[in-house]
């Protein structure tokens, strides 16, 4: 048996050979005397060496990011919002902690936070509760914790509480009067008069309290917000709603009025003309709007609706409720359905499908944020939850700046390098070829050039050249100045390659056949330097980069607002920056490291790729 | 020897007017007027046709109507002014300072020693790191450390320094707090003596060399690992070690000081990069140095500040470039240098 198996083998094998072709062994000595074209040499010189490879990988990604990236993530140069400063990374800001599950009765949406009430009375927090580093509306006072809560509010920096006694707490940031309660208050509180609330706002800095006989209380800040009520509606509130520093009330007639001092000249004062007549049966409020929702269902919308307010969907019913966040309007209709119109930056106004069929018996809306609460106690979400990587110190999401950032970074660093090559090869092969005078011409105009402290004369250049132009054509400027600059690595290099190759037999040829000097310099010595310039212009192009990006973190490159990887760090370099807000560097610093590592690791894989000396065995 | 240095000095010379007539060329396209400047108080008390005559007198005077070429060679001294005398750069007369309301060589002082401490520190030192690590990776070239150090010094050279500044700041000074974060002296102290403030600005100083030699590791490592490589793969090495050189002498006596002259060249740009790179150290940690007066003059437009550091910048390069120039004849003895 044995035998013959290895009959059959050798058979097999001879066969092979006969008809197959050679062993394997033979066959890969003969495969490595193949001749290939230098090309395909380079490239699978190239694509064998792992460290390159893994950089062409990953710089293709964050190319990849950076050029598509900002089509998805747009860049709004005049973003700004001072309620979503220094967020951290996380997509928390909705989610209600798993105690609350199934009992929630009020929930409150500050500006990053939450703040939910159960059905026992119980407080919670969620979200990113840290105002500033003192202030935390997390941290809630203990006589808060064991009071049974009936109905909460929250505002910009402060929460506001009630519980089942009739007692106000207001904790988080109380400098600025957040907590100074008036004398009528304190007197309804210890005695119950007048004092039977059944609404509770709090908005920037100032709160509200509506009473079922229709006193409205106002406290706060009254620097900044309206905390004043007119005598003549005082007694007659039905319901309040507070914009950042105004409120508008609904008067238990039906009617809706201005009924603060601050009302002169203000678009929230100027009642749409719609409405008279007519019974308002509930208001709403956004930062700078406010809306009416009449008897037979109409909405009106009035202020400074700069961000689509006042753009209302069709109902597909009759809407029952209104409820406002900060920039957006979310509707509750008769057949059940919830619509939300506004802006939709982040997503506030997607209502989610999961809502559908479900009976809603509350909805939560503010600032960002929707909560709906649905008959089986089911919490569903819609709005900003948070951001990837955190924002800045001016509330700007820094996903978006750091994808376009990294585009103009790119955009310039390639520009400058194409400047860079262009000048350098071009005076590298003048200076190569002709020799003599043109040489020492060339050469000792890029010694010069190399010699200038480079940051400091692209710093003066900048300074002195950009602080008369625009931001985009500073941008140009730079792009030149760093071209300008830096092409006489390219040059020299160039220069002795050229020299080199100048000797060559097909450059004789070239000669006798009677082509011109010009065309034999850059038509035929030029593309077989070129490989070698592709490795110059790699690693130049990291260079580029992050010569770019250190003049913008110096200040003289690219001016904010405009994103770039360099001045994204820009005032990074303090131990609050460092430490408390580390996203704001991190994230930067490191798509930005891992870019220019994986360039380098190309530029350095290509050479050796090219370099015939590391085929040597 | 001393004629190629003659004639380096003369090049040098060139090429410093050059660049300083650029520069000051630079400098005058900013739209000042330093004479209205100097009239503003006054031009309150006087009628409107005495102001302009004034002006005109005092344009007269500071010489703003000569030519470019004639202010140029004013500024640097080798021109008279209007009252006949020698008043520039070459009589130590750098400009004055806006901002500081001193004269810019007052202003300059302090911080172009703690500049020129500070990069020379970290000059030695890592020339002292990168040497020797160099010379052993290419000798053991392909090893574990060698391939390590490639990684690392591939880092090094691709991280910009403000980035290793940042995260060099974050352990040493928020989580460890062993060094300040910044400044170049401890806020209010009062020295009792010279030794005490030394070692105050020494403990200021540490960190900063510390990231300035590490951010410069990278390129110099594997600069000179490369051209010990190249001096590695040469026959007269083969030749040595042929006849039974000890392997110390092949590569210290050989090998490297051949593969010295390229290194050589490179220190010139690298000393240079090393004084551009203090100018975001400088800035980083808010040390007082030429790099942040600079940032500060520019920022402030005080430009006659500016440009006297600019000038000073420039000598540094140049003087470098000299040096190197001098000291490529004495490493190689291929370079005749009294051609």
């Amino acid at each position: 048996m044995a035998n013959k198996k290895k009959k059959e083998f050798f058979l097999v094998r001879w066969f092979k050979r006969v008809f197959l072709g050679t062993d394997r062994e033979v066959r890969s000595i003969l495969e490595e005397e193949q001749v290939q074209t230098p090309l395909r040499t380079v490239v699978h010189n190239f694509v064998r060496k792992k460290s390159a490879m893994l950089g062409v990988i990953v710089f293709l990604c964050i190319f990849a990011l950076v050029i598509i990236g900002p089509y998805i993530w747009k860049l709004d140069l005049s973003e700004q919002d001072s309620t979503l400063i220094n967020l951290p990374p996380g997509y928390n800001m909705m989610s209600l902690p798993k105690e609350t599950e199934g009992k929630v009765s009020d929930i409150a949406a500050g500006r990053t936070y939450g703040i939910g009430v159960d059905t026992d009375g119980h407080v919670y927090t969620w979200g990113h509760t840290r105002i500033t580093d003192k202030i935390d509306i997390a941290d809630i006072p203990e006589e808060v914790q064991e009071a049974d809560l009936s109905l909460i509010a929250a505002g910009d920096d402060h929460a506001v509480a009630l519980d089942e006694n009739g007692q106000l707490y207001v904790w988080g940031n109380t400098r600025l009067r957040q907590d100074n309660f008036s004398r009528d208050m304190e007197k309804g509180m210890e005695t119950g008069e007048n004092w039977d609330i059944i609404q509770l706002e709090a908005s920037n800095q100032f709160s509200a309290a509506v009473s079922s006989e229709g006193t409205l209380y106002l406290w706060g800040n009254p620097n900044m917000a309206d905390v004043k009520i007119r005598s003549e509606y005082q007694g007659n509130i039905a319901k309040v709603a507070l914009t950042a520093n105004e409120y508008v009330s609904l008067l238990k007639d039906g009617t809706v009025a201005y009924t603060g001092y601050k009302g002169s000249g203000n678009p929230l004062a100027s009642i749409p003309e719609g409405l008279t007549g007519k019974t308002v049966v509930d208001i709403a409020s956004t930062g700078k709007t406010a809306a009416a929702l009449t008897e037979d269902g109409e909405v009106y919308v009035w202020g400074n609706a700069t961000s689509g307010e006042a753009n209302l969907p069709v109902f597909s019913s009759r809407p029952v409720a209104l409820y406002g966040g900060r920039f957006h309007y979310t509707a509750l209709l008769e057949d059940g359905s919830v619509v939300s119109w506004g802006n939709n930056k982040y997503g506030q106004t997607d209502v989610p499908a999961s809502l559908n069929g479900k009976e809603i018996v509350g909805i939560y809306t503010g600032n960002f944020q929707n909560y709906a609460l649905d008959s089986e106690g089911n919490v569903h979400t819609w709005g900003l939850k948070g951001f990837l990587l955190g924002t800045d110190d001016l509330g700007r999401d820094m996903l978006t700046r750091i994808i376009n950032g990294g585009r103009v970074t790119m955009t310039v660093g390639a520009i400058s390098v194409v400047i860079a090559t262009f000048i350098g090869v071009l005076l590298g092969g003048l200076a190569g070829y002709f020799g003599g005078k043109v040489d020492i011409l060339v050469m000792r105009i890029a010694e010069i050039v190399g010699g200038l402290p480079f940051i400091p004369f692209a710093m003066i250049l900048s300074a002195v050249i950009g602080s008369r132009i625009d931001p985009t054509r500073r941008m140009y400027l730079i792009m030149v100045v760093l071209g300008v600059l830096s092409w006489t690595g390219t040059c020299r290099l160039i220069r002795a390659q050229i020299l080199a190759q100048r000797e060559m037999e097909y450059v004789t040829a070239a000669k006798a056949m009677g082509i011109s000097e010009l065309s034999i310099v850059f038509r035929h010595i030029m593309p077989n330097v070129f490989s070698i310039l592709l490795v110059s212009m790699t690693l130049d192009f990291a260079t580029c980069m992050l010569t770019e990006s250190t003049l913008s973190y110096l200040g003289f490159g690219i001016p904010l607002p405009t994103p770039t990887w360099g001045n994204l760090l820009d005032g990074a370099n303090n131990s609050v920056v460092i430490q408390q807000y580390w996203w704001r560097w991190v994230f930067p610093a490191a798509i930005f490291g891992m870019c220019t590592i994986c360039i380098n690791l190309i530029g350095d894989g290509l050479r050796d790729a090219i370099d015939p000396k590391s085929n040597e065995r | 020897m001393g004629k190629y240095v003659l004639k380096r000095l003369g090049y040098v010379v060139l090429v410093f007017l050059i660049i300083s007539f650029l520069m000051y060329a630079l400098y005058n396209l900013i739209p000042t007027d330093p004479a209205r400047a100097q009239l503003e108080p006054m031009r309150q008390q006087l009628r409107p046709d005495e102001y302009q005559v004034m002006y005109q007198q005092l344009r007269q005077q500071m010489g703003l109507d000569d030519s470019l070429l004639v202010r140029y060679l004013r500024w640097l001294g080798l021109w008279t002014d209007m009252d006949g005398t020698f008043n520039g750069m070459f009589q130590g007369n750098m400009g004055y300072s806006q901002f500081f309301k001193k004269d810019a060589v007052d202003v300059i002082i302090e911080p172009m020693g703690n500049t020129i401490f500070i990069n020379i520190f970290s000059t030695i030192l890592s020339l002292g790191i990168t040497i020797p690590v160099g010379i052993y990776c290419a000798v053991h070239k392909g090893k574990k450390f060698d391939q390590g150090m490639q990684v690392v010094t591939i880092l090094g050279y691709s991280i910009p320094i403000y980035i290793i500044a940042l995260v060099f700041m974050y352990f040493f000074c928020v989580t460890w707090r062993i060094f300040p974060v910044m400044g170049s002296r401890t806020a209010g102290i009062i020295y009792a003596n010279s030794w005490e403030a030394f070692v105050d600005k020494l403990y200021h100083f540490t960190l900063p060399v510390i990231v300035m030699t590490f951010g410069s590791l990278g390129g110099m490592t594997r600069y000179v690992r490369s051209s010990m490589i190249e001096a590695l793969s040469m026959d007269y090495i083969r030749t040595a070690r042929a006849k039974g050189l000890r392997e110390k002498v092949v590569i210290y006596s050989h090998a490297w000081r051949n593969a010295l002259l390229p290194v050589v060249t490179s220190i010139f740009g690298w000393f240079l990069s090393i004084f551009s790179g203090s100018v975001i150290i400088e800035n980083t940690f808010a040390l007082n140095g030429m790099g942040r007066l600079y940032w500060q003059g520019l920022n402030n437009q005080d430009f006659e500040l500016v440009l006297a550091i600019q000038m000073f910048y420039t000598v540094v390069s140049l003087i470098g470039s000299l040096l190197i120039d001098i000291s490529y004849g004495l490493v190689d003895p291929r370079v005749r240098v009294n051609k």
